[in-house]
């Protein structure tokens, strides 16, 4: 809530590196994330969420268990889950979108 | 991050869920610049969409790595996809002919563990089929374990019919859903129904009666170790076909069958006696296992019949307690059996109550109920409902019910609308009414039933709304009592005082079941108890005592009436309830009295009246008793009238509660044939009388450290602790 929504992100990203991250972070807003979690499991939904403790939150959550055979197994359907940051090992981004405007943000 | 030409072109919808294996993503790794971003938010700031999702939305997420919200967490262990049936067959992991006896001792004390939990609220999916052997029973070529799969399939749908029937279940306390496989008339999954694999009842107790004799005559044959596993084994299929056949005489309860239900039932404790004895004889679970026995199990095979959030693994209850389940089980079952002698719907109630008190599990509950009554109090409760609805002057069904509730009316208040001969039942119109009144008693005293069959965490809500339906029921009561009353005599309030005796018990079991269930702070006690002192046992108390005279007076008018018929001794038939009574009064006083003095002392914390008004607690404490009569007692009648004792000595009201206690004691030492409740009873009386006198005396007087309240020895009552 404390961002200002009436300042244009690319003015910001020139002056000021530090609310850079805040702005890098809304673009990924409403994305596909896929999160690894300390366990093995990963965890793939949209990006909705997060604070500084880098606790995520992700909708419409589906759950993948890490199979031994490489076998894609049915995922188990979730909803709304919160992600300790704690737990995460790693965070990937869904990249298949063909909008033009919010890719270029993180291909440097 | 990769370069991405030839990324797919995704559908771009980002709520759509990746369902169909189409759907490809371009996985782009951020961890270390997500983890680098996430720093420049301050503490406690949060980055969200603020039009679309917020504190209110984030409040409702599953937390993930939580033992207690994420299911899937402690059983993600990667394992091999389960083999069916056939599969396992085919690959030799599943005999299914030349079983050792040990490995079908193994497989059946490994379902009966799956039952238990089954009836312990688990899916039927995740734990009895899990067994691979009741997929398809009619391929076994054992014998034996081709009966018993038969069997487990009608006893499923027996336990399921029964707790149906009964009604009194949560979804905490049990799943009855099938999925998809056809409990009862075809053992056999799925839509490929054969009909000439239906098996029937009779036939199916005939198969494992057959394998019985077969056992025991193979039994007699050998002399030496194995000589134990074929009656081990012959046990286990006769506490099968019993249990099997006695819960089928319960749930269709047909009048003759008792004495053959009480044969069956002992029979099976007899049965788990030998069954407990050989438990180790049987293959036993591999250590760390998922699975309840070696061969025949794969706790994963029916994932995919699963909601999507269900958990994934259920832990099957271990063997020994499993069998042990089982004992208590059928002992429940006999006792739950001797509710078919409770001719008085009093005793009936009291048995009832006492029943749901010893925490009975989900199928002797459920079995309780259908014994009572046929068919069970809660289609009793719902048939009454639509006889109500029917136009007037179309006929009721006749209902066995009404004639209960009839004879319970009739044995304590005897009011003369009852008595045949009576000029008070002499015109059809106060007939009717009469019967009309008895007619709308069914629901609400069916449901009471009902009620106490439920589980204990579930009865308190339940009670209240019930007390809604009885404040109706006494409206009705007093104007039935003011119809048929009689010629220039003064209305006498027989069904009035029975309705009234029912309204006080249920409002009282409604305090109680706050304390039992820990839902009300220390800080609330006194108000709690105050109630219950100054009212609640009070006014049961005159209720009883306004039946005896009730009854009495009718009894005396009857003697005049007929002088040739011998006066008969009048016992008093309340005379130990009403003495239980006056010593919950008594213990309900010495409480309030010892807190009214803790909280003088500053001995109980209490609450920033802003934040926690006291007055708002006590509303919504006493909501639910604000029926027709007795009237609620509102908060600023409480104020009022506990006004003086604020301005008491606290060692007053100590030796004023010390006397409370004292008095219990001597009235519960009265009691010449105490019971479990009594000796308990006992104990906390004698224990809080020392604690009291010497709060009395002056020990501790200036700690303010609060003072404990433990309920280990009864659920209601405890026993007050200084520390």
């Amino acid at each position: 809530m404390s961002t200002n929504p009436s300042v244009q992100p690319s003015e910001i990203i020139k002056d000021n590196g530090e609310i850079d991250g805040k702005i890098r972070l809304r673009k990924w807003l409403n994305m596909n994330f896929r999160i690894e979690m300390t366990d093995g499991r990963v965890l793939i939904g949209v990006f909705l969420c997060t604070d500084r403790d880098a606790n995520v939150i992700l909708g419409a959550c589906s759950e993948y268990l890490k199979n031994n055979d490489g076998e894609t197994e049915e995922p188990r359907v979730l909803g709304l889950v919160m992600v300790p940051g704690r737990h995460i090992v790693s965070i990937k981004i869904d990249d298949t979108m063909d909008s033009t405007t919010s890719q270029k943000y993180y291909y440097e | 991050m990769g370069d991405n030409d030839g990324y797919y072109d995704g559908d771009g919808t980002m709520d759509s869920l990746p369902v169909s294996p189409e759907v490809t993503y371009n996985w782009v790794d951020i961890t270390s610049d997500f983890f680098k971003y996430i720093q420049d938010l301050k503490i406690g700031e949060l980055l969200h969409d603020g039009h679309l999702f917020g504190l209110f939305e984030a409040m409702s997420a599953i937390e993930m790595m939580d033992p207690k919200m994420d299911a899937g967490m402690l059983c993600n262990r990667g394992s091999p996809k389960p083999l069916n049936f056939q599969q396992a067959v085919a690959c030799g992991k599943l005999k299914i002919d030349d079983l050792e006896p040990n490995e079908i001792i193994g497989i059946i004390d490994a379902t009966m563990a799956c039952i238990v939990s089954w009836l312990e609220g688990h899916s039927l999916a995740q734990t009895v089929f899990t067994n691979l052997y009741l997929h398809q029973p009619h391929s076994i070529i054992n014998k034996t374990l081709k009966a018993y799969c038969i069997a487990v399939y009608k006893l499923l749908d027996c336990i399921r019919d029964c707790i149906n029937k009964a009604q009194v279940f949560e979804e905490e306390d049990f799943l009855p859903m099938g999925y998809g496989y056809r409990l009862g008339s075809n053992p056999q999954l799925g839509n490929t129904c054969d009909a000439s694999l239906e098996v029937s009842e009779q036939k199916c107790i005939a198969l494992l009666r057959e394998q019985e004799e077969e056992l025991n005559k193979k039994a007699r044959s050998i002399e030496d170790e194995t000589n134990n596993l074929s009656t081990a084994l012959a046990a286990r299929i006769r506490f099968t076909r019993m249990f099997y056949q006695a819960l089928l005489l319960i749930t269709k309860r047909d009048s003759q069958s008792g004495a053959d239900c009480v044969a069956l039932l002992n029979g099976c404790s007899e049965m788990m006696k030998v069954i407990i004895k050989t438990s180790g004889r049987g293959t036993q679970p591999i250590e760390n296992s998922n699975s309840p026995n070696p061969m025949g199990f794969e706790p994963m095979i029916n994932q995919r019949l699963l909601p999507p959030t269900f958990p994934r693994y259920t832990r099957i209850k271990p063997r020994n307690e499993a069998l042990q389940y089982f004992d208590e089980l059928v002992a429940q079952l006999r006792h739950a059996w001797k509710i078919t002698s409770c001719t008085n719907f009093h005793t009936a109630l009291d048995f009832f109550m006492e029943f749901s008190r010893q925490r009975a599990c989900i199928l002797s509950r459920s079995a309780l109920q259908l014994l009572y009554l046929n068919p069970s109090p809660a289609t009793t409760a719902s048939m009454a409902q639509s006889a109500i609805n029917l136009p007037p002057g179309q006929s009721r069904p006749s209902h066995p019910f009404v004639e209960i509730l009839r004879e319970s009316i009739k044995s304590f208040v005897n009011p003369p609308a009852l008595t045949p001969k009576s000029p008070a039942a002499s015109t059809p119109q106060a007939r009717e009414f009469v019967e009309n009144f008895l007619v709308r008693c069914v629901r609400p005293f069916a449901v009471l039933l009902q009620v106490c069959g439920h589980n204990r965490a579930r009865q308190r809500d339940k009670l209240a709304l019930l007390l809604d339906e009885f404040a109706t029921l006494q409206e009705e009561a007093e104007s039935v009592d003011a119809l048929v009353g009689g010629e220039g005599v003064a209305p006498r309030s027989c069904f009035g005082t029975w309705v009234l005796y029912h309204v006080l018990r249920v409002m009282i079991a409604y305090l109680l079941a706050g304390l039992e269930l820990e839902l009300y702070s220390v800080h609330e006690y006194h108000y709690i108890f105050w109630y219950l002192y100054e009212f609640l046992y009070g006014w049961l108390l005159s209720a009883l005592g306004r039946a005896e005279g009730l009854a009495g007076e009718t009894a005396r008018r009857d003697v005049k009436r007929n002088s040739t018929r011998k006066h008969k001794k009048r016992t008093r038939p309340y005379a130990r309830e009403g003495l239980m009574c006056q010593v919950l009064q008594n213990m309900c006083g010495g409480y309030y009295k010892a807190l009214v003095a803790f909280k003088l002392q500053g001995k109980i914390r209490q609450p920033d009246s802003e934040f926690d008004n006291e007055a708002v607690r006590y509303k919504h404490r006493f909501a639910p008793l604000s029926v027709l009569t007795p009237p609620q007692v509102h908060y600023h009648e409480f104020c009022e009238m506990t006004q003086p004792a604020k301005y008491e000595n606290p060692v007053i009201l100590y030796l004023g509660g010390c006397k409370h206690f004292q008095q219990a004691r001597s009235l519960l030492e009265t009691i010449t044939t105490p019971d479990q409740e009594v000796t308990d009873l006992l104990k906390v009386v004698k224990t809080n009388f020392v604690v009291l006198k010497l709060l009395a005396g002056g020990h501790k007087r200036e700690s303010t450290a609060p003072p404990e309240f433990d309920f280990s020895v009864h659920r209601h009552f405890p026993i007050i602790k200084l520390v």
